[in-house]
């Protein structure tokens, strides 16, 4: 429903309809124009104001930080792009950029693929569908403090309840937090846990908006399951996966704590990320400038994608 | 021979129309069939997917190590909040998430009134500003904010804390809130202009007081940020009076020795809030908000 009430007010907007509306007299026009702007200037202005002291000037003087050699105390010395120099050069970035790579990756499509697939089962007529829908949403509503502790508690030591099934089973005792690649697996199966919620809700928005008539007329002329499913389906919730893949992407890239408070980036930083390194930096390793320089140029790249981005949702919703 | 057709709906195949009365058939006797596996299958998902959560809440009822009774307890929780700071954490909270919940709704409405009836090229730049700000990493504004604020005497502070939080969670609401004043039609504020009311009297009087629904999701979206959040708190807190929740919940972590049973009753405690909130306010609530927000504007 909001993505339909969204569309309405960019219709509007495209028309160009100005708020006074059409056919409104002339000169009442500018009148209330006049008026209108001076109101517009009060209602942003407490927005305008958080968002220069909140965003807009922390950008700024992480930009001055990232070029100096300072700690949380003093400001340091102007010395150039020696920081950037010596993160690009440092293989922890490195490897923590890919990291958050390959965490992104399978952050976004599992999540969105046990989306998918709990939306269309979700979509049929079942007992108490509703409470199912409530229940699956539950990961994602607790607090992530809370998750990472249960999760903690089912696989950190040998002794955890999941090891010993694997124990019992025959299966050996899977170090799920110790083991590096293990554990790097264990934080990514984490994410899609909590996330996959929002892509369900997503999804099911979009699959809500599909006219079941249009399954009839395809099983009519014969179409299987899966051509309906790939030809009808997909393409009519594509707009809404593309919208819910960016912003899982952005989640993704900016996650701390599903990282932080499972694993703190080990063993041997096999699950540091580029936010976990840039905190790690700054406040473990008190290293100001080169830890604001890994986190400018994170957000210098998120800068680009999201301006490319937005221009992308944009140019597809006027489609 | 469409008489015919209605008469004879049975009369075969050659009519052409017995064929798509079969398939609706077939499809609704498979969609019948399905429904058994189907059930079974999204139970067992649920139950797997619901294993941490009921983990944290049978261990906060389960007697700890020291304890001498059996069975379903509620000690933990007496224990956690006579041995640690627990009401001071869940306090501190509470007036953190709610001043957040207020101050946010209170500067995103107005801002995303601006943003839904301007049609400037300063108005869609501002949009866009607040597009690229929310998808930028806190950790970035974190440091500058840190040492900003400690010349303040705002860091360890709840007022800093929540000025943080507003902050972020300013963007994303300005949007939610933009995207439901677009679904008010503009014809009603007209009515109230040419009655001599204002620009802001019409915004008061005629698009706040429809606009409910966007206001409590645009609520439970700042409810949910800044009761979660951790990076802000673990920057930003130091002195444990001055702990959030989840501040106190890790701070369990800190000792040798973990004490499972109580650490979980502080997590029940801290998982509640959200899950009542979001359980009452479920149908107010769609992501599609969120996601519709930032995509159809």
């Amino acid at each position: 429903m909001a993505l339909t009430t969204a569309q309405t007010g960019l219709s509007r907007a495209r028309r160009g309809v100005a708020p006074g509306g059409a056919g409104r007299p002339a000169n009442r026009k500018s009148k209330l124009t006049a008026q209108t702007s001076r109101t517009f200037f009060w209602l942003l202005l407490p927005s305008v104001i958080l968002l220069v002291l909140i965003h807009g000037y922390p950008l700024i003087e992480a930009g001055v930080q990232a070029t100096h050699d300072g700690s949380l105390i003093e400001a340091g010395n102007f010395v150039g792009g020696e920081n950037f120099a010596t993160v690009l050069s440092s293989p922890a970035f490195w490897k923590a950029a890919q990291f958050t790579l390959l965490f992104t990756i399978v952050g976004v499509f599992g999540s969105w693929l046990v989306g998918l697939g709990l939306a269309l089962l979700l979509r049929t007529k079942i007992p108490a569908g509703g409470t199912f829908k409530v229940l699956l949403l539950l990961p994602w509503v607790v607090p992530i403090v809370v998750s990472s502790t249960a999760w903690n508690w089912l696989v950190a030591t040998p002794d955890s309840l999941i090891p010993s099934l694997f124990r019992n089973l025959g299966l050996g005792t899977p170090l799920f937090l110790a083991d590096p690649s293990l554990a790097a697996l264990t934080v990514m199966v984490f994410k899609v846990w909590v996330s996959f919620p929002f892509m369900m809700m997503m999804i099911s928005a979009a699959l809500a908006s599909v006219d079941s008539t249009v399954y009839e007329a395809a099983s009519m002329d014969g179409a299987t399951r899966f051509q309906q499913f790939s030809q009808i389906t997909l393409p009519l919730i594509a707009r809404s996966t593309y919208i819910s893949w960016i912003l899982m992407t952005i989640f993704c890239v900016n996650d701390f704590p599903t990282i932080y408070l499972l694993t703190g980036g080990g063993p041997v930083d096999a699950t540091t990320s580029l936010v976990v390194l840039a905190y790690r930096t700054v406040f473990q390793d008190f290293a100001t400038g080169p830890g604001v320089a890994i986190a400018f140029l994170m957000t210098m790249t998120l800068v680009v994608v999201s301006v490319l981005l937005y221009r992308q949702i944009r140019k597809s919703s006027v489609e | 021979m469409s008489a015919a057709l209605h008469a004879h709906p049975e009369s075969g195949p050659v009519l052409g129309v017995a064929g798509p009365a079969k398939n609706r058939r077939v499809l609704s006797e498979a969609g019948h069939r399905g429904q058994w596996w189907r059930l079974v299958a999204i139970l067992a998902i649920t139950a797997i997917v619901l294993v941490p959560i009921m983990v944290t809440v049978v261990l906060a009822f389960t007697p700890g190590p020291t304890s001498t009774a059996t069975g379903f307890t509620l000690e933990n929780f007496g224990s956690v909040f006579s041995e640690t700071l627990a009401s001071t954490w869940l306090q501190n909270s509470l007036v953190t998430t709610l001043s957040t919940v207020v101050v946010s709704v209170a500067v995103a409405a107005p801002a995303g009134y601006v943003l839904s009836r301007g049609r400037s090229k300063a108005v869609s730049g501002y949009s866009l500003l607040l597009f690229v700000m929310q998808s930028l990493p806190i950790i970035t504004s974190v440091v500058p904010l840190f040492i900003l604020f400690a010349g303040m005497g705002l860091v360890d502070n709840l007022l800093g804390l929540t000025i943080i939080y507003v902050g972020s969670t300013m963007t994303v609401a300005t949007w939610m809130m933009a995207a439901y004043f677009d679904s008010i039609p503009i014809s009603l504020e007209e009515a109230s202009w040419i009655d001599g009311c204002s620009v802001f009297g019409s915004f008061t009087k005629v698009v706040l007081r429809n606009s409910l629904p966007g206001i409590l999701s645009t609520a439970i979206f700042a409810f949910l940020l800044a009761w979660n959040d951790y990076l802000v708190a673990i920057v930003f807190l130091r002195s444990t009076e001055i702990f959030t929740l989840p501040m106190g919940v890790q701070s369990f972590f800190q000792q040798n020795q973990t004490d499972w049973t109580s650490v979980m009753a502080l997590a029940v405690i801290m998982m509640l809030p959200p899950v009542i909130v979001f359980a009452a306010l479920n149908k107010y609530f769609s992501v599609g908000g969120i996601g519709g927000s930032l995509a159809g504007r």
